[in-house]
């Protein structure tokens, strides 16, 4: 023992013979620690870890400097699962003592071998979801993981006692006294592991009990022990003398009513198993057929765009085709006119002097087709003008003065007009057209025309009297 | 009779390794010696005062 306050090695005096300090109190309550050190030890000994634990907790409160007590608290610790509390006092063991202190070996122990470490953690990890579990109201979850906390630790105090509460809740008290059994062989003196051991014990005495005397119920109410509701249910329920009989009965219909469960539920399974293969077998075939029907479709549809573009080509090249007919056999056609030519001058070979006939032939001629035709056709044209243009013009010339003088100006404008093609010389012909004209009030033709006859015929008194009509004209 | 939910209160989560270090820093180590050092040096200390007042 050495002084608090000196750190010098203390003597029998009740005062430090380096310092002088008071040591008495000092003194006495080292001893305490160290007398509470035994006991722990000796409670640790006979495996009462719980017991161990209080003592020496007690015994470094007093004097924390108490290694041995640490370690061995530590120790105890490690005992029953809690191993992070076992390293946190050898740690601080270390630190009080450097130096040839066994919890040296204790933690190399644990950190030589890091996959033993990792299972230690993973068991507490689980063990505080399990009790996560239990808070929430998951007990089942809480009853697996708790399973796989004591695979991973089995000497885990706390996941035993904890699971033989759930198992206890769950009434399953059998399961609950193997748990409480494997934690009095960690923990003997463990006043929890105790009282639910000894819960569970009187339940299955009173079950044994139970079992020995079926119509017993009302001895077992007067034997010590205690009796919860549930427990008097049963007693009501094991008095009744029909109760035999009853489950005879009833075991017959309960196999009855079990074999029909059975068909049913083989039929449901039979259903659930063939019927979707055979539904989907089914599907497949439809999604095959629809497939071709529709590549068929597709096919159909490609072959119809085709047709139809074949059609509309078809069509416009007809259009075209009718077009071209139309230059060559309509009205203003080149077949008529070559038509119209042909019958002139086979009119003209026939009988020269009857020029209306041949006039009759050449007005059939239309004037853009003749500009279209070919050099034959234009030769020939020429030639029958230059044969009975002149004569045919004077004819159209003498009937259009006459129309004029009768003031039928639709008709002299229609004559005249002819007259000047017939024999563009006839200068006459085109002045009095541009008269009749303007006394028919159509200005802008008048205009036009006096301005051809200006133009066609300079010089002349034709031309002077249009160029005084054109003044006039535009004056107005 | 054992009622589960008070039962089920005594149970607390175990200290993780990851906590440990914490665990150790926050550690409490007061005993009894220490505070009857404390005493034994306020009970010097107020004797010194008493004497440097008279």
């Amino acid at each position: 023992m050495i002084c608090y306050n000196c750190g010098a090695t203390l003597t029998h005096n009740d005062f430090c013979t380096n310092c002088g300090a008071d040591v008495a109190r000092y003194k006495k309550i080292v001893s305490t620690a160290n007398l509470l050190y035994n006991m722990g030890l000796d409670k640790a000994r006979v495996r009462d870890l719980s017991g161990a634990t209080e003592t020496l907790r007690q015994c470094l409160k007093l004097d924390k400097s108490n290694v041995d007590a640490r370690n061995l608290l530590g120790l105890v610790y490690f005992e029953i699962g809690e191993y992070v509390l076992a390293l946190n006092e050898w740690v601080i063991s270390k630190n009080l003592r450097p130096t040839k202190n066994i919890a040296d070996d204790y933690i190399s122990l644990l950190q030589d071998n890091p996959a033993k470490l990792d299972t230690y953690s993973q068991a507490v990890k689980k063990y505080n979801q399990a009790l996560s579990y239990c808070y929430q109201g998951s007990l089942d979850l809480a009853v697996i993981q708790l399973k796989k906390v004591l695979s991973l630790n089995p000497k885990y105090v706390q996941a035993h006692q904890l699971l033989a509460l759930l198992y206890i809740n769950d009434e399953q008290w059998q399961d609950a006294k193997k748990e409480l059994n494997r934690c009095q062989k960690i923990d003997v003196g463990n006043t929890i592991t105790l009282r639910y051991l000894n819960e569970t014990r009187n339940i299955l005495d009173m079950d044994e009990e139970d079992a020995s005397y079926p119509t017993g119920g009302l001895e077992i109410k007067g034997r010590k022990g205690v009796l919860d509701s549930a427990k008097k249910n049963r007693e009501v329920i094991s008095d009744t003398s029909y109760a035999p009989i009853a489950r005879k009965e009833n075991k017959t219909i309960t196999t009855v009513v079990n074999v029909a469960i059975g068909i049913l539920i083989g039929i449901a399974v039979a259903y659930l198993l063939i019927l979707p293969a055979r539904i989907t077998a089914a599907r497949e075939g439809v999604d095959e057929s629809l497939k071709a029907a529709g590549e068929q479709l597709d096919a159909k549809t490609a072959q119809i765009n085709s047709l139809e573009q074949e059609l509309n080509s078809s069509k416009n090249q007809n259009e075209k085709l009718k077009e071209e007919l139309e230059i060559y056999t309509g009205e203003s056609g080149k077949l008529s006119a070559v038509d119209s030519l042909l019958g002139a001058v086979n009119s003209y070979l026939e009988n020269p002097d009857d020029m209306k006939a041949v006039a009759d032939y050449l007005d059939q001629i239309d004037q853009d087709t003749l500009a279209g035709a070919g050099e034959s056709f234009g030769t020939v044209y020429k030639l029958m003008m230059s044969k009975v243009g002149v004569d045919v013009g004077s004819t159209y010339y003498d009937s259009g003065m006459k129309a004029y003088q009768s003031e039928m100006y639709e008709d002299a404008i229609k004559d005249l007009t002819k007259a000047y093609t017939y024999d563009n010389s006839n200068g006459d012909a085109l002045y009095n057209l541009g008269n009749a004209y303007r006394k028919s009030g159509d200005i802008v033709n008048a205009i036009e025309t006096y301005n051809k006859v200006i133009e066609e015929f300079p010089d002349t008194e034709m031309a002077t009297r249009s160029q005084q009509y054109v003044n006039e004209l535009n004056v107005d | 009779m054992i009622n589960f939910e008070e039962e089920l209160k005594k149970f607390h989560p175990s200290l993780e390794i990851e906590e440990a270090e914490d665990a150790i820093y926050n550690q409490d180590l007061t005993d009894i010696a220490d505070l009857l050092v404390g005493l034994v040096k306020e009970d010097k200390e107020s004797s010194l005062s008493k004497e440097d007042k008279q």
